[in-house]
């Protein structure tokens, strides 16, 4: 029989075989913790044929390791110390470093403590198959009956620190090794000495280098400039720091803000220094200056190309504090500004997360050594990222020649305290610039945009039938009509943009025989198609929203859904989720129903059709009757919105004009046209929103998809105030949404009609954007919509091409008792999460619509100035207003194009920050001098010009009228 | 067995005494005022901030017996909360101990009758050592908001009797064996001259008095742990923690170390407990009469003093032993390590 021994580890080993340590938890306990250690005596050292370690694993090492260093021409392995990871991680990643490594126990567990990202990507090295890395397990190591005088487990001394316990044993380790070696190859007679490969200690550490008796390779120290994290959290703990997202001016590099709670306004933070290489989009932490200190934001313009092109990609590093120096100097009016002006002031202290992601980038030609294409030398360039948010960055490369006028994309790595600029490498090159690939890609890039074809997963999930999926005839036990009302007999028309594909919204109205008015606003049942938890859903999650260039659309769900089968079409039937209301003439609700339904559209109006239909009194069919009702209704519904206070604001939209499908070469822009007809559609939106909000609230009063608008701080609207009260002697109430509206309507300026819409649009910069939230997670009083004075408001109306409405739809299916709502829209840290990044996506497609716009009206603007060159006409001109001023130029708004532009002096000029107004001195015809005030009209020439360095197409103005400014 | 057989045990010690002179001639009967062996051992419970096992009684030939005792002190954070309720921490610190008693070693008394005896050990216990006059220094982690709680944990294994000296004993050893991590206060201080990180991150100068009630909140906010290998200094005030004697008397005569046997024989018991802050000098930090005889005050007097004395006997046999052990724990384990390799 097997005697079974309980061998219990004696007490009095605790020193060696325990090791105890305390961790502080997030929740600011103290624990201790107490790990076992295994000594054993036969841990690998992992060198090929190594007479004492050969039985164990496959041996990893080569025989004599490298051999290919003059210092060591014996061979030698490289061990490296903790901070050598820590500190150079890329060069133990580069390819170049040959060198086999051993790896000991202590510096992995060090790295882990130290790091997480550095640990993984230490993990992920080990791996490589073109490393040679050995893990050698030296604390472990420990032999009774020993044949080495030296073992690798290391007891901590008394009072000696973690560090220096840990750099002993890593000393130990490499001279574990060295010995090792001699002991097991040793020499034997009538055989040549056997050739002993060095273990090298690699180490950062000064110390330890000194400290270690073996050789060494001495590599740069580091230095560290933010605070360590547990400062941080202290001094956010104790209300002395601040944590927010760090945004860049875009008008001037040397200046970013972040925005924190604590404080009505952003904190600035002026200079290189204060911005701590920050890095647009980066959570950072800050401190706030003394009062004192603090700083109004510059009038300037400062231009990081035009500053900074004297700077030399290699070996700007050294000089770095002499132009910050410089561009701080011209700043004495400064001191006079008016105390309101000043913003809170402060410094980047640290730096929570980094937002880094792969920024589409010109080369910078100048920084270029050598531009022959044939050159293939390593390069250190600067690439300058189209967003102006973003600092230019510096990285190497050898296709820098072959890569100049093209669009390439490039990540940053890192940003040294020792350098001015982060570093990246390239990614990939996009193509060339100003093609419209290019160009497109480019746009979807920078805004993060997922632009993929939709997967095999997603197709599945489509219906079986693809195009021809109709909808079942009417029948009991036919599942498609369940539950569904038969609305084919209405006389539902949609009215939408000219070339509209995915019709989401159809509209009814009649009359009751009981003098009211029954109208109906149908939306395409997506729902139906995407269902709860499938790769479909998860995608269309994930895009958020459908995104409109002005040239391609980025659909949210695949196509056969988009613009077929939940396209309200004309003349087919579709199935659809309807609000039908019971209005009285007035306008009032009498009641409010909410059905899945189908519906077959009589017809697919345009805006203009629907307005000329409208209008021809000739015509006296039932659909144009019910235009005419739901316009009457509309008109009423409008003014009952405005008189709560719905704020009527601007945006500059303009239509391009695409010369034929297939070039899609823009000849014209022009400006967005309204008709009744859009106001018609928008109304009854909006009402089926408001309704279908109020719904799912009472429904699921902890998981309601809704959308809210908050109400702008009144801080924002101060310059704004101050302008139009010292330019034009108006007054902007801002107390509230009513107010302003009121407010707005009086800015009228009889001899300028389109002063009233400048003003409107400035006004609407002022606000906050609108979002969706959950409605558990905030506060009932927050739920407003501040622009349309509705005291809740969700999205319903548009569920092909916004995500939020597919949610909508099924809390709303729900909330009738359709069918039950999936668990995930129950749990309201998923709604919260998934509505995150719909906002997200929401405000990015946003910004890449107004970027593609911005890009054909350059297109348009060069094609015109071509034009007009050839045809001698002169320079293209446009009216412009005056939106802003800064001391050495002027930010004008061409409301013609939809753009604006920055206008820069190269005259003396005179610039009174407090009347908002510049003077021309003697620029005038009779010499006197020439006023330009904020609102003031005036002309400029526009022209497009390449930016020489970058090839970036600028959009250049310079002042036409009142005077002619060149040089 | 009778109360009269009880007694008798009883008796045939103070006979044997009175036969024998002070000398005893047998272990099994010690004298009068001697005591039975003690063996103890520290750092028994690795996951503690401090532990020992006692054992009163168990002679060195053999594996069970005796009045054993396993102690633990344990550490935890708490917030202060200045002017809140009891439950909150406490400024400077505070020590909660527990006293729990396995089923096993009183397996006679029911579950109700245990808790009795728990609340019993405890308060007394607890009374002693939660006093202000022994707290030790350096219970506080940043003043006015963040403190430690020592919290006590003394288990009886088994118990043959004098189980008060033995718990006070556990409870010196305990105390003595503890060590409080070192923490440091972390503050972020304005700094707008340097650049540098290091300067901006302060640490506390000396630990604060706990006694010092006058600060108020203190800037730091957090605190991190200086070294977290380190078991850290040991708890303050080592030579404060008190030991205890229990006199058993009997008309003219008293003795020490009574078995339980003896115990139940005994009508009154005297509890004395003492610390030496100097060595000529006592501190009597609590005195307890127990059993239903009566004494007058003139007795009392000289009890005390004797007290004193077979006090600091053991408290000086107690401390050669903690050092000892403290020493086999860290110097001699390091030496057999090293003689290993």
């Amino acid at each position: 029989m097997v005697e079974i021994t309980i061998r219990k580890r004696q007490r009095e080993d605790a020193a060696f075989t325990q090791r105890k340590f305390f961790k502080k938890t997030a929740r600011g306990k103290v624990i201790k913790v107490v790990r076992e250690r295994y000594l054993r005596d036969d841990v690998s050292c992992g060198i090929e044929k190594c007479r004492e370690c050969a039985s164990t694993l496959e041996s990893h090492l080569p025989f004599s390791g490298a051999v290919d260093h003059k210092l060591f021409p014996n061979g030698h392995f490289v061990l490296p110390d903790t901070n050598v990871f820590l500190a150079q991680m890329d060069l133990m990643e580069s390819s170049f470093f040959r060198s086999p490594i051993i790896l000991l126990q202590t510096v992995l567990e060090e790295v882990r403590h130290r790091s997480l990202p550095l640990y993984n990507r230490l993990k992920a090295l080990m791996k490589l198959d073109e490393k040679r890395t050995w893990m050698f397990y030296n604390e472990f190591r420990l032999k009774h009956n020993f044949i080495h005088n030296r073992e690798t487990a290391v007891v901590r001394e008394v009072g000696e620190s973690p560090n220096d316990r840990n750099d002993r044993a890593i000393r130990v380790g490499t001279a574990w090794y060295n010995t090792h070696i001699s002991l097991t190859r040793p020499p034997i007679r009538g055989r040549p000495v056997p050739v002993l490969p060095t273990i090298v200690l690699l180490t950062d550490d000064v110390g330890n280098r000194l400290k270690a008796e073996k050789e060494k390779i001495p590599c740069s120290s580091v230095q560290q400039y933010y605070l360590s994290t547990g400062a941080l959290t202290a001094g956010i703990k104790a209300g002395q720091l601040y944590q927010g997202h760090f945004n860049a001016n875009q008008f001037n590099f040397l200046e970013g803000s972040v925005t924190v709670e604590a404080y009505s306004k952003p904190v600035l933070l002026i200079g290189r220094e204060n911005m701590n290489r920050a890095v647009q989009g980066d959570i950072v932490t800050i401190e706030v200056f003394n009062e004192q200190e603090w700083k109004a934001p510059t009038d300037e313009v400062v231009d990081q190309e035009s500053t900074l092109k004297n700077d030399d990609a290699d070996e700007s590093d050294e000089e770095g504090e002499r132009i910050v120096i410089e561009e701080k100097a011209p700043r004495p009016e400064g001191l006079s500004r008016p105390i309101s002006e000043k913003q809170p002031t402060g410094r980047v202290v640290g730096i929570i997360k980094r937002n880094w992601r792969a920024y589409v980038c010109h080369i910078d030609s100048t920084s270029l050594n050598s531009s022959t294409t044939t050159s293939l030398s390593q390069q250190t360039v600067f690439a300058t990222p189209v967003s102006r948010l973003l600092p230019r960055i510096r990285m190497r490369t050898r296709q820098a020649p072959a890569l100049l006028g093209q669009k390439i994309l490039v990540t940053i790595d890192k940003w040294d305290i020792t350098s001015r600029y982060p570093e990246g490498h390239f990614v990939r090159a996009l193509g060339k610039v100003e093609s419209k690939e290019a160009e497109q890609e480019s746009l979807l890039l920078e805004f993060d945009v997922p632009y993929r074809p939709f997967g095999k997963a997603i197709l599945d999930c489509l219906p079986a039938e693809g195009e021809q999926w109709v909808v079942p005839p009417k029948g009991a036990h036919i599942p498609a009509w369940r539950d569904r009302e038969d609305l084919r007999p209405l006389n539902i028309c949609s009215i939408d943009p000219p070339g509209c594909e995915d019709i989401d919204d159809a509209l009814h109205a009649r009359r009751l025989p009981n003098g009211n008015i029954e109208a109906g606003v149908h939306i395409a049942d997506v729902s139906h198609f995407v269902l709860p938890d499938n790769p479909m859903d998860a995608e269309a999650a994930a895009r958020g929203t459908t995104v409109y260039l002005v040239d391609k659309r980025i659909d949210m769900l695949p196509a056969l859904l988009g613009t077929n089968l939940c396209s309200l079409r004309p003349f087919v039937e579709r199935l659809a989720f309807s609000v039908i209301w019971e209005l009285t003439p007035d306008a009032k609700i009498k009641k409010t129903r909410f059905t899945k339904s189908v519906i077959a559209s009589k017809c697919a109006f345009t805006y203009e059709e629907a307005q000329i239909r409208k209008d021809d009194l000739n015509r006296q069919d039932d659909l144009t009757d019910s235009i005419r009702l739901l316009n009457t209704l509309a008109q009423k519904l409008k003014a009952g919105r405005m008189a709560a206070g719905a704020l009527n604001l601007a945006s500059p939209e303009v239509k391009i004009h695409l010369d034929s499908a297939e070039s899609s070469d823009p000849i014209d822009v022009e400006q967005k046209e309204l008709r009744e007809t859009n106001s018609l559609v928008e109304e009854f939106m909006l009402l089926a929103n408001i309704s279908v909000a109020e719904k799912i609230q009472e429904a699921f009063p902890q998981t309601a998809v809704l959308r809210r608008h908050m109400p702008p701080p009144k801080a924002n609207f101060e310059r704004l105030q101050d302008i139009l009260q010292k330019r034009r002697g108006i007054p902007l109430d801002v107390s509230s949404s009513g107010a302003l509206a009121a407010s707005l309507d009086k800015c009228i300026d009889p001899n300028e009609p389109a002063f009233n819409t400048l003003v409107r649009i400035m006004a609407t910069r002022c606000m906050l954007s609108a979002e969706y939230f959950c409605s558990g997670s905030v506060p009932k009083d927050a739920f407003g919509h501040y622009g349309l004075a509705s005291p809740i408001y969700t999205h319903f109306t548009s569920p092909i091409r916004r995500y939020a409405d597919v949610l909508v739809h099924r809390q709303l299916a729900a909330a009738i008792s359709y069918g039950t709502l999936h668990a995930s829209l129950h749990s309201k840290t998923h709604v919260e999460h998934t509505l995150d990044v719909v906002n997200k996506r929401h405000r990015m497609a946003q910004m890449a619509g107004r970027a593609s716009v911005e890009f054909y009206v350059g297109l348009a603007l060069k094609a015109r100035g071509e034009r007009s060159a050839t045809l001698r006409t002169g320079k293209v001109t446009e009216e412009a207003f005056v939106i802003r001023m800064f001391r050495n130029g002027i930010n004008v708004f061409v409301s013609k194009l939809g753009i604006e532009g920055l206008v820069t002096f190269k005259r003396e000029t005179r610039f009174d920050a407090n009347n908002y107004t510049f003077v021309i001195p003697g620029s005038g015809q009779g010499g006197e001098d020439v006023v330009i005030a904020v609102f003031d009209k005036v002309t400029v020439s526009i022209e497009v010009e390449k930016d020489k360095n970058t090839q970036r197409g600028k959009v250049k103005m310079t002042l036409f009228k009142p005077i002619v400014d060149s040089i | 067995m009778s109360h009269s057989h009880f007694e008798g045990l009883a008796m045939d010690r103070l006979t044997r005494h009175i036969s024998t002179g002070s000398k005893s001639t047998s272990w099994r009967w010690p004298s009068l005022h001697q005591f039975r062996a003690v063996t103890l051992q520290t750092g028994v419970v690795p996951v503690a901030n401090g532990s020992a096992l006692l054992n009163l009684g168990r002679s060195s030939d053999e594996s069970i017996g005796g009045t054993e005792i396993l102690a633990s002190a344990k550490l935890e954070v708490e917030d202060v909360d200045i002017g809140g309720d009891s439950s909150s921490g406490v400024e400077g610190g505070r020590i909660v101990g527990e006293k729990q008693s396995s089923p096993a070693a009183y397996s006679h008394l029911s579950a109700a009758a245990l808790d009795d005896l728990q609340h019993d050990y405890s308060t007394i216990l607890n009374d002693v050592l939660s006093h202000a006059s022994l707290r030790p220094p350096n219970l506080g982690i940043i003043p006015g908001r963040k403190a430690w709680l020592l919290a006590l944990d003394l288990i009886v294994l088994s118990d043959v009797g004098n189980i008060y000296d033995a718990l006070f004993m556990a409870a010196r050893a305990v105390l003595w064996d503890t060590r409080v991590p070192k923490t440091r206060a972390v503050e972020y201080r304005p700094n707008r001259e340097g650049v540098k990180g290091s300067t901006d991150m302060d640490l506390d100068p000396e630990s604060q008095s706990g006694l010092d009630t006058r600060r108020s909140k203190a800037p730091a906010a957090d605190f991190e742990l200086e070294d977290y290998w380190d078991d850290g200094p040991a708890l303050g005030g080592r030579d404060l923690w008190p030991v205890s004697i229990t006199l058993n008397l009997f008309p003219g005569v008293h003795f020490l170390d009574a078995t339980t046997q003896e115990e139940a024989a005994t009508p009154l018991r005297l509890i004395l407990v003492y610390s030496f802050p100097t060595k000529s000098r006592a501190a009597l930090h609590g005195m307890h009469l127990l059993g239903p005889g009566d004494i007058d005050l003139a007795q009392i007097e000289s009890l005390v003093k004797e007290g004193e004395k077979y006090a600091l006997d053991i408290y000086t046999g107690l401390n050669t032993k903690l050092k000892d052990e403290e020493l086999r724990r860290t110097d001699k384990a390091r030496l057999k390590f090293s003689a290993a390799r």
